[in-house]
C-alpha cells in the first residue's frame, strides 16, 4: 500500500511539471478521438513504445549510469516468446507476455552476473556482443524461423485473448496502459532504497561499497528491471506488427535507438526517456514518411535527424530535459 | 539566444508537419495506389531505380505512349473507368518492416487508396500484406521473391513475379541441360564433372531462403553438396568463407549475395586464384549494373539468375519500346528489378480495367481471373495470370552469362531458358589466371 502511493505521489515535482503531466495525459486520453489520421496513431503507439524502452533502459543506464547497449535483445525475447508460443501452442497473449518477462528476467541474471563485473566501456562492449551473439544465433536457429522470421496467425474479429484488432485504436489504449504502469513503476523506483543505492553507485562505487552496498546485485537487479520491461514492450511488437524477424527485434540499431531516446531525454530523470521518445520519435517518422519519397532529397531526413541530435547533445549533454531545466532556472 | 530560435523554429515545423499530415486529396477521376520501396537507407538505389520504373509506367498508361505496341499505352486511363488516371503515392519504408506496415496504414485509412504494390524486401512484403489482408484492401506485389509469402492463404495478396523455387529451379535446368548436350554451343558434358556443388548464401531471410530451396533440388537432380554455408552480408572480410569453398574443389560455386558482399567475395577468390566450372549467382547484387562497371572482365563467364536482360529487346518488340522509353528518360537500361515494377503497374492497370470498379471485391474477382497474354508484356513470360494461391503460374526466369566483349567490357548474354539464347555458353567457367 506504501509503495502504491508512492507510485501514484508526484508531489515532489514542481508545479509546473505537475500542471504538465496533466495536461499530457488528457491528451494521451483523448488523442484518438481528435481525428489526427492513422498514421499519426501508428507514431504515437511508436513513441508510447519507445517511451516504455526507454524508462525501461533508464532504472540501469539512467539511476544506476551503466552504459547498457544491448537491449535489443531483451525486446527480442520478448517478442519470440509471444509469436512462437501463439504459433506452436496457440498460447493466448496474456500468458505468453508474462512467459517472456521471466525469460527474460531470468536470462537478464545469467548475462548479468559475469558482466557486472566488468565496468565503463568495457561493460557497455560487452552488452552489445551478448546481444549480437543472440541474434546470430536466432538468424541460424530452423526451429525459431531462423532468418525468415515468424509470422503470426492473423485472426478474424477483434480478440482480446490474442491482442488482434483491425483498429490501431485498441493498440493505442493497451500501449498506453503499459506506459503508464511503467510510469508508475519508475515513480515509485526513484523513491525507492535500489533507486537511491543506484544513484550512489553512479556517484561513486567505492564509497557506495564502503556503505555496504552490494554493488553487483544492485546492479543485476536494476538490469533485470530493464529487460522485464523491455520484453513487454517486445511482446507488444509482434502482436501488433504480425510479424518478427532478428533483423528487426535484436539489431544493434534499435539497442542504441533505445539508449538514444533516453540520453537524448534526459538519463536519470523521469521525464527524460518520455521527453527524448517524443522528440525522436516523430521527428523520425514524420520526416521520413515526408521527406523519404521526395526525388532528389535522398537521405536529407537522415541528415536533418542526425544534425538536430548533435545539436542538443553539443548544447546540453543532460540532453532535452537539461535544457529546460537550465531554462527554468533562468527564469527564476 | 540563437539555439533558442532554432529550437523553436524546429517546434513550429513539427506542429506544421502534424496539421499537414496526409490530408485526402480528392481529385476527380484519379485512382490512387499506394507504393511502398525502400528509398533510403542501403537499398536506396535500386528502391530508386524501381520508383523510375513505376512512374514511367503510369506515364504510359495515363498519357499514351504512341511509339509502344501495347493496348495500355493506347488508353490514356483506365478506359472502363471513364478514362480515370492512375496516382501512384511513394512511401519510403528503408527496409524496415514496422515502418513498412505503419505507411500502409496510413495509405489505405489517410490517404484512401485502391490498393497496394511493393515493397520489394520480402520481410516488409510480409507485415504490408498482413495489414492489407486485415483492412481488405488488395495488394500486388511485383518484386519479393521470398517463396513463403504466397504460401500463407491470403485473399488479397497476389504475385506477378516468379519466386525463388522457380529460379533454383532454372539453375538446376540449366546444369542439367549442360549435361544433355542442350546449352548452345557446348557439347554434352559428363554428369560426373558437375557432380559436386557449393554454395556460400547471405544469412537473412533471402539468403537462407535460398540455401533451403539449393540444399532440395540438388537432392531431386542428383546432384551432391559438398560444401553451403551461410555468412553475414555485412561482414568486412570473407577470407575464411572463401578458403572453404575452394577447398571444397566444387565443380560449381552458387551464391546469393547483395551487391558489396558479392565484390568482395570475387576478389577474394579472384586472389586465391580459385578455379571451378561453373559460376552462379542469384540476382541481387550479381545483376546490379555496378557489378558489371566494378569488376569488369573479372566476371567473364560468370551467371546471374534475372528476369530481364536487355537483349531481350532483340527478341521482344514491346520490351524494347519501353526500354528505349526508359534508357531515354533516365540513361540506363532496365534490369530485371525494375522491368518487375513496370510488369506491377501494368498488372494494376489490367486489374482495374477489368474490375470496372474500385470496389476492392471487384477488384479481388478481377485479379483471380486477369490473364495478361504474353504479348503485352515487356517480360518474356507466357502472360500473368495468378492461381488460387495468388502466386503468379506464368512467371519464368532468366540465366544470364556475363561474357568479355571485343572492346574490353562485359555485356549480359541469355544463356537459359535454351530457346532464348542470345549467345554461345562459356563452358568451363575461365576463372582468373
Amino acid at each position: 500500500m506504501e509503495k502504491l502511493k508512492d507510485a501514484l505521489d508526484f508531489s515532489d515535482f514542481s508545479k509546473a511539471e505537475r500542471i504538465g503531466l496533466v495536461i499530457f495525459s488528457v491528451f494521451l486520453f483523448a488523442f484518438p478521438w481528435i481525428g489526427a489520421g492513422s498514421f499519426t496513431t501508428t507514431v504515437m503507439i511508436q513513441f508510447l513504445l519507445f517511451s516504455l524502452f526507454g524508462m525501461g533502459w533508464n532504472t540501469i543506464g539512467g539511476y544506476g549510469g551503466q552504459v547498457e547497449l544491448g537491449k535489443a535483445q531483451y525486446v527480442g525475447i520478448g517478442s519470440y516468446t509471444v509469436a512462437l508460443m501463439m504459433v506452436w501452442w496457440k498460447v493466448p497473449f496474456w500468458v505468453s507476455m508474462p512467459i517472456g518477462i521471466l525469460i527474460a528476467v531470468g536470462y537478464s541474471f545469467i548475462i548479468g552476473y559475469p558482466l557486472f563485473r566488468l565496468k565503463g566501456h568495457y561493460f557497455a562492449i560487452a552488452t552489445i556482443c551478448t546481444s549480437l551473439v543472440l541474434k546470430d544465433i536466432f538468424d541460424n536457429w530452423n526451429l525459431v524461423g531462423a532468418a525468415k522470421g515468424i509470422e503470426l496467425p492473423i485472426h478474424d474479429h477483434p480478440d482480446f485473448l490474442y491482442m488482434q484488432f483491425k483498429s490501431d485504436t485498441y493498440y493505442y489504449y493497451f500501449i498506453m496502459a503499459l506506459f503508464y504502469i511503467a510510469l508508475f513503476y519508475m515513480n515509485w523506483f526513484r523513491k525507492s532504497k535500489l533507486g537511491y543505492q543506484l544513484r550512489m553507485i553512479k556517484d561513486d562505487e567505492d564509497a557506495a561499497e564502503s556503505l555496504g552496498i552490494d554493488i553487483r546485485w544492485c546492479k543485476i537487479k536494476a538490469y533485470s528491471i530493464a529487460s522485464a520491461f523491455v520484453a513487454v514492450g517486445g511482446g507488444f511488437m509482434a502482436v501488433y506488427n504480425l510479424y518478427i524477424d532478428p533483423a528487426s527485434t535484436m539489431e544493434l540499431s534499435l539497442s542504441i535507438k533505445i539508449a538514444l531516446m533516453a540520453m537524448l531525454g534526459g538519463a536519470a530523470s523521469l521525464w527524460g526517456p518520455i521527453i527524448g521518445a517524443a522528440f525522436l520519435v516523430p521527428l523520425d517518422r514524420f520526416l521520413g514518411s515526408w521527406l523519404g519519397g521526395q526525388k532528389g532529397l535522398t537521405g536529407i531526413d537522415f541528415m536533418i535527424y542526425a544534425a538536430l541530435i548533435m545539436i542538443v547533445s553539443a548544447y546540453q549533454p543532460r540532453g532535452i530535459w537539461g535544457i529546460i531545466e537550465q531554462f527554468r532556472k533562468r527564469g527564476h | 539566444m540563437k539555439i533558442r530560435n532554432a529550437a523553436v523554429l524546429s517546434l513550429v515545423l513539427f506542429l506544421s508537419l502534424l496539421i499537414a499530415s496526409p490530408a485526402a486529396f480528392s481529385a476527380e477521376k484519379e485512382i490512387k495506389i499506394g507504393v511502398l520501396y525502400p528509398l533510403s537507407g542501403a537499398l536506396a538505389t535500386i528502391g530508386r531505380d524501381l520508383q523510375r520504373a513505376a512512374e514511367l509506367t503510369a506515364d504510359i498508361i495515363n498519357d499514351k505512349a504512341p511509339g509502344v505496341d501495347i493496348p495500355m499505352a493506347q488508353w490514356g486511363g483506365i478506359p472502363s473507368l471513364g478514362g480515370a488516371k492512375i496516382k501512384l503515392i511513394f512511401k519510403d519504408h528503408r527496409g524496415e518492416p514496422d515502418r513498412g506496415a505503419d505507411l500502409a496504414k496510413s495509405l489505405i485509412l489517410d490517404d484512401k487508396v485502391v490498393g497496394l504494390m511493393g515493397a520489394y524486401n520480402s520481410a516488409v512484403t510480409k507485415t504490408v500484406s498482413a495489414v492489407a489482408e486485415r483492412y481488405g484492401i488488395p495488394m500486388i506485389n511485383d518484386s519479393s521473391t521470398s517463396p513463403d509469402l504466397t504460401e500463407r492463404g491470403f485473399k488479397w495478396f497476389w504475385r506477378t513475379t516468379p519466386h525463388d523455387n522457380y529460379f533454383n529451379r532454372d539453375l538446376f535446368e540449366l546444369l542439367k541441360g549442360l549435361t544433355e548436350g542442350k546449352v548452345k554451343g557446348v557439347k554434352a558434358v559428363p554428369k560426373k564433372d558437375l557432380q559436386n556443388l557449393a554454395y556460400a548464401c547471405e544469412n537473412t531471410e533471402w539468403g537462407s531462403s535460398v540455401a533451403k530451396s539449393i540444399e532440395g533440388y540438388a537432392k531431386e537432380y542428383g546432384f551432391t553438396i559438398t560444401k553451403g554455408l551461410l555468412y553475414n552480408a555485412n561482414a568486412p572480410d570473407l577470407t575464411s568463407e572463401a578458403k572453404a569453398l575452394v577447398a571444397a574443389k566444387p565443380a560449381a560455386m552458387l551464391f546469393a549475395a547483395y551487391l558489396s558482399d558479392s565484390l568482395l567475395m570475387i576478389r577474394t577468390l579472384k586472389g586465391m586464384k580459385a578455379q571451378t566450372k561453373f559460376f552462379w549467382g542469384q540476382d541481387a547484387g550479381f545483376e546490379m549494373a555496378d557489378f558489371a562497371k566494378t569488376l569488369g572482365a573479372d566476371i567473364n563467364g560468370v551467371l546471374t539468375r534475372t528476369v530481364f536482360i536487355d537483349k531481350i529487346t532483340r527478341v521482344k518488340k514491346v520490351a524494347g519500346q519501353v526500354n528505349a522509353l526508359y534508357k531515354k528518360k533516365y540513361g540506363d537500361d532496365l534490369t530485371g528489378a525494375t522491368a518487375r515494377s513496370v510488369v506491377g503497374v501494368q498488372a494494376w492497370a489490367y486489374v482495374l480495367n477489368k474490375a470496372a470498379s474500385t470496389d476492392p471485391k471487384a477488384i479481388q474477382k478481377a485479379c483471380n481471373e486477369i490473364n495478361i497474354p504474353a504479348n503485352d508484356l515487356v517480360m518474356p513470360w507466357a502472360g500473368v495470370k495468378f492461381d488460387a494461391k495468388g502466386q503468379n503460374v506464368l512467371g519464368r526466369g532468366l540465366i544470364g552469362q556475363y561474357q568479355k566483349t571485343a572492346d574490353g567490357k562485359v555485356s549480359l548474354e541469355i544463356v537459359y531458358p535454351f530457346d532464348l539464347a542470345t549467345a554461345n555458353f562459356i563452358y568451363p567457367f575461365p576463372g582468373w589466371k
